[in-house]
């Protein structure tokens, strides 16, 4: 594979990564959201394994594969469950509705590229030109959690930010070394299944898991 | 060697703990792990202080002065929140909990592991995972009450810690990509980046420190990252809080300031000092606001803790050697003086069983022993003399005036707004009438005695500065590249 069918394909790849963050704030129903989180896993996956077979990089074909097990099956099976157990259906409940949503991502998708197209153009690297629609999924990933009220979906947002954070990485430097990618998912994995307990917690607690309802501590 | 049996204790006493039955055998494993874990960072400290580096591992773990610091900090006060977390489990959770009580010491070891970790390891990426550990191992301890506010605390912490430290995994990667590019593949450890930093692109080096500013800066509880912090420190039960606030905000303070050395080499001080001096003066503003009408006295102590990680980034800021200096310094007397207030705070709430302020009456004739170490350690909190936290502000606002004078005055001004706001609150509390069906008499009185080994550091520090102190501190600013 030559330098410039790589950097087409990553492109691509990348773009639809970051539209596929942008769908979740069109799908209402939870469980189409966790199919979302979970398809954007396997396209960061197919990334990461290709540009392993352009660089041949075994390590990089490990993230790849460790990627398709814990984001792509675990944890999607996780917040299945939890959408099971809590019997709730339809997810959306964000402060602010679908239309002016999507302009902010378009906006927040400018930015990106402003900020992140200087710094692009100085790497090297073939899958430097992708960069900033990294970047546009971290931005709008992290909108997604700041506008959302209910635990689960505040879940989704911040596995959408981190797999923006993973592909940033990996266009701008192949990755970062292996021990660390691992150690990362295994953080991650914790961190939702964590999530995962405070979500029964606040449903026992508060008979609802909408956050807005944690509100008793001011000051 | 020395370095891997730092981490193995606690890591080891985490393990056992969680498999032990009986509460006798917990606590003792706990104990004596405690002061294990105390005696290997000691060593550490002396060895690297001499003059020394350890490594261990191959270039995963790296002890240098700096790290030493931490270390010192983290083992020492360990070792005092884990004697007092004894008694003070006792008198909260009796034998009917015993599951919580196992969850409680098995995460306190777990948590001092993750801490000594991000401060020995060598590796970017080891160092920000271990710093997310830290939040994954307190995050239950936070909600160990089991109650509703607490349960919102330690959603909260979660939720805005995994973000915060996302975004810094961001800086991270841009600062391992600003490497890779210049000193191949080692360029993940900070002794390589360091010796690259001049040639990096300071472009990417400029955004990624902004990223580690927000990242860190959330886990160190700067303003405007700062809102889940209040929550957390004041739910916690009184030895964590002690911990959360003495020692773990140091260890985002840790990351920010190794990223501070490379960015300073890459892009010159002028950067990282212009942002350092808005978050910290920013953080002393938000804690003045809040200080001034607390009502309770745990989130007061929280709030405290903002402004005094915001008095170090203003030492850092102004840099030079009596900034650097005086916020080193600084570090260790806010460790002192807030894990010990915090202990307190634990035997107030034993006594009242309110941490509201006004519920808190006559703690001088009530807990006369509580009530006295209470405002002993406030005044020390405040930058009274003859203790060692006025020492450290008096230098590091000595340093400001003269090249950011308008920002070291604010300071100061906000400095004497918060002595006021705090004072008038602990005055109500140690005055008064107790309410009468109160009995007299300190909680947990005994506990209390390691204690005397923060009161006397802060007054030695306060009284003279030893040299082999001072000179421990160079090692440190030598490896700060001041």
């Amino acid at each position: 594979m030559s330098a410039e069918v790589l950097a087409k394909v990553v492109n691509l790849l990348s773009f639809v990564a970051l539209g596929l963050t942008i769908l979740l704030i069109v799908r209402t129903s939870l469980e189409g959201q966790v199919r979302v989180f979970a398809l954007q896993s396997f396209v960061l996956a197919l990334l990461s394994m290709l540009i392993a077979a352009y660089s041949e990089s075994l390590e990089l074909l490990g993230v790849g594969v460790a990627l398709v097990v814990v984001k792509g099956i675990t944890i999607p099976r996780v917040l299945n469950r939890a959408v099971a157990n809590i019997g709730l259906q339809r997810a959306a409940a964000p402060y602010l509705g679908t239309a002016p949503a999507l302009i902010i991502c378009g906006v927040l998708t400018i930015i990106a590229f402003y900020v992140m197209t200087p710094i692009a153009a100085s790497n090297p690297l073939p899958t430097a030109d992708a960069i900033p629609l990294a970047f546009a999924g971290v931005l709008v990933g992290f909108f997604i959690m700041v506008n959302r009220r209910r635990a689960v979906t505040q879940i989704l947002g911040f596995l959408m930010l981190e797999n923006g954070i993973f592909l940033l990485a990996l266009l701008a430097t192949y990755g970062v070394p292996f021990i660390v990618e691992m150690g990362v998912f295994l953080d991650v994995l914790v961190a939702v299944l964590i999530m995962e307990v405070f979500v029964y917690h606040i449903k026992d607690n508060f008979d609802s898991i909408d956050v807005g309802e944690l509100g008793k501590l001011k000051e | 060697m020395m370095p891997l049996s730092l981490l193995l204790i606690p890591l080891a006493a985490s393990g056992l703990i969680a498999i032990a039955r009986r509460r006798a055998l917990m606590e003792l494993l706990h104990a004596v792990a405690a002061i294990a874990t105390l005696s290997a960072g000691a060593a550490i400290a002396v060895e690297v202080w001499s003059g020394k580096v350890l490594t261990a591992a191959g270039d995963l773990f790296r002890v240098d002065a700096l790290s030493a610091l931490m270390v010192a900090i983290i083992t020492f006060l360990g070792a005092i929140a884990s004697l007092y977390a004894v008694g003070y489990i006792r008198a909260e959770l009796d034998d009917a909990h015993l599951s919580r009580v196992r969850l409680f010491f098995t995460l306190f070891h777990l948590f001092i592991f993750t801490m000594l970790v991000a401060v020995t390891t060598d590796n970017l990426g080891v160092m920000w995972i271990a710093v997310e550990g830290t939040t994954l191992a307190t995050v239950f301890l936070v909600n160990l009450r089991q109650t509703r506010t607490s349960l919102e605390a330690a959603y909260k912490y979660l939720i805005l810690s995994s973000v915060g430290i996302a975004l810094a995994f961001i800086g991270t990667a841009l600062v391992y990509y600003a490497g890779a590019a210049k000193a191949g593949d080692i360029a993940v450890n900070w002794s390589a980046l360091r010796a690259a930093a001049g040639s990096l692109n300071p472009e990417v080096v400029r955004l990624a420190f902004v990223f580690i500013v927000i990242g860190y800066g959330t886990k160190a509880g700067l303003a405007p990252m700062h809102t889940w912090l209040p929550d957390a420190h004041s739910e916690a039960p009184a030895p964590i809080s002690a911990l959360m606030s003495g020692v773990l905000l140091n260890v985002g303070l840790y990351a920010m300031m190794r990223f501070k050395a490379v960015a300073d080499a890459a892009v010159g001080q002028e950067f990282a000092a212009r942002l350092l001096l808005g978050v910290g003066l920013l953080s002393l503003l938000v804690a003045a606001v809040f200080l001034v009408r607390q009502r309770n006295y745990k989130r007061m102590l929280a709030y405290s803790s903002v402004e005094h990680i915001g008095i170090i980034c203003l030492g850092l800021g102004f840099g030079g050697y009596w900034g650097v200096f005086g916020a080193l310094l600084h570090i260790v007397n806010h460790a002192l003086s807030k894990s010990l207030l915090f202990v307190l705070s634990g035997n107030i709430l034993l006594k009242y069983h309110s941490a509201e302020i006004r519920e808190v009456r006559g703690l001088l004739h009530a807990a006369p022993w509580t009530g006295g170490l209470f405002l002993a350690g406030t005044f020390a909190l405040i930058g009274l003399p003859p203790f060692a936290p006025f020492i450290s502000e008096f230098i590091i606002f000595r340093a400001g005036l003269e090249n950011h004078a308008w920002v070291a005055a604010t300071g100061v001004v906000l400095l004497v707004v918060v002595f006021g706001g705090m004072l008038a609150s602990v005055n109500r509390m140690l005055y008064g009438a107790p309410p009468a069906d109160l009995p007299r008499g300190d909680a947990l009185r005994v506990w209390l005695v390691p204690l005397a080994a923060n009161f006397a550091l802060l007054l030695v520090l306060g009284l003279t500065l030893p040299s082999p102190f001072v000179a421990a501190l160079e090692r440190v600013l030598k490896v700060l590249g001041v």
